[in-house]
């Protein structure tokens, strides 16, 4: 207000914003979609186990089309109509969607959540087991 | 989501150490304070609250299959144990401090002592 224009301090900011830009992107940034997931193999089955605490069993949706497993969760807010001196933690709905490496018994499907952590097991289709072929 | 449990340290992944550092909530009510933290994978036995010198400390300690990278084929997390530590004013009753653990939620309530609780002042008529 009682400071004279600097054609100086405007450019600097300007430089900063580059700067900025090109610190926080590509390397720094991991762009992974929510909810993280791991999946381990083994033998015919996959498990798929993802991040999801304080989400109840009834807020997550599992969908199975050909090989396409999606999971879809909503993590309801917790938030209490009070002054807050921290808040750190996310809210929000959740979609992904996992292509499976085989084709899998849609009936065979087992999923659970327990300690905030949805673990989902697959097994392989007997369609597509390996098979022994005789000659006659 | 909670999911992005900041990570502190990398170097003691291998070994048992704490290296996950929880998102944490809190807020104050009248009468207490609520503190709200995400630790995915814990078990109730394994969450370790301790109160020392105004410094209150949260450990979390994973199961060994959670930590471990066994069949592992894609990864997009890595869990290991969680610490995290609180500085508290001296305006808490200590014996009062509940804890609970829901769906890898845990909220430690801290209550306030009866002189830190807010009154109300009456004003006198003349």
């Amino acid at each position: 207000m009682f400071t004279t224009y600097d054609l100086f301090d405007d450019m600097l900011t300007l430089r900063n914003m580059v700067e900025r830009f090109f610190d926080e992107t590509a390397t720094t940034r991991r762009r992974v979609e929510l909810p993280y997931i791991n999946i381990y193999e083994k033998d015919d089955n996959i498990i798929i186990r993802a991040i999801a605490p304080g989400v109840a069993s009834s807020d997550v949706n599992l969908q199975l089309t050909d090989n396409t497993l999606t999971i879809e969760m909503h993590r309801k807010e917790d938030y209490a109509d009070r002054p807050y001196l921290r808040k750190e933690r996310e809210f929000g709905s959740y979609k992904k969607s996992i292509k499976l490496p085989y084709f899998v018994d849609p009936d065979k499907v087992e999923a659970s959540i327990n300690n905030g952590i949805l673990t989902i097991t697959l097994t392989k289709h007997e369609s597509v087991k390996p098979r022994k072929i005789t000659i006659k | 989501m909670a999911t992005q449990v900041t990570k502190h340290s990398d170097r003691n992944l291998e070994k048992k150490d704490y290296c996950l550092i929880p998102p944490v909530d809190i807020y104050e009510t009248d009468n207490e304070f609520v503190l709200k933290t995400d630790m995915p994978g814990v078990s109730k036995e394994n969450v370790e609250i301790t109160f020392n010198n105004n410094e209150l400390e949260i450990n979390g300690t994973l199961h060994e299959a959670d930590t471990a990278g066994e069949n592992l084929t894609y990864r997009e997390f890595t869990l290991c144990n969680y610490n995290r530590k609180f500085l508290i004013s001296d305006k808490i009753n200590v014996e009062g401090i509940t804890a609970a653990l829901e769906n890898g939620v845990l909220t430690v309530t801290l209550p306030k002592r009866e002189e830190a609780k807010p009154k109300k002042i009456e004003i006198k008529s003349e």
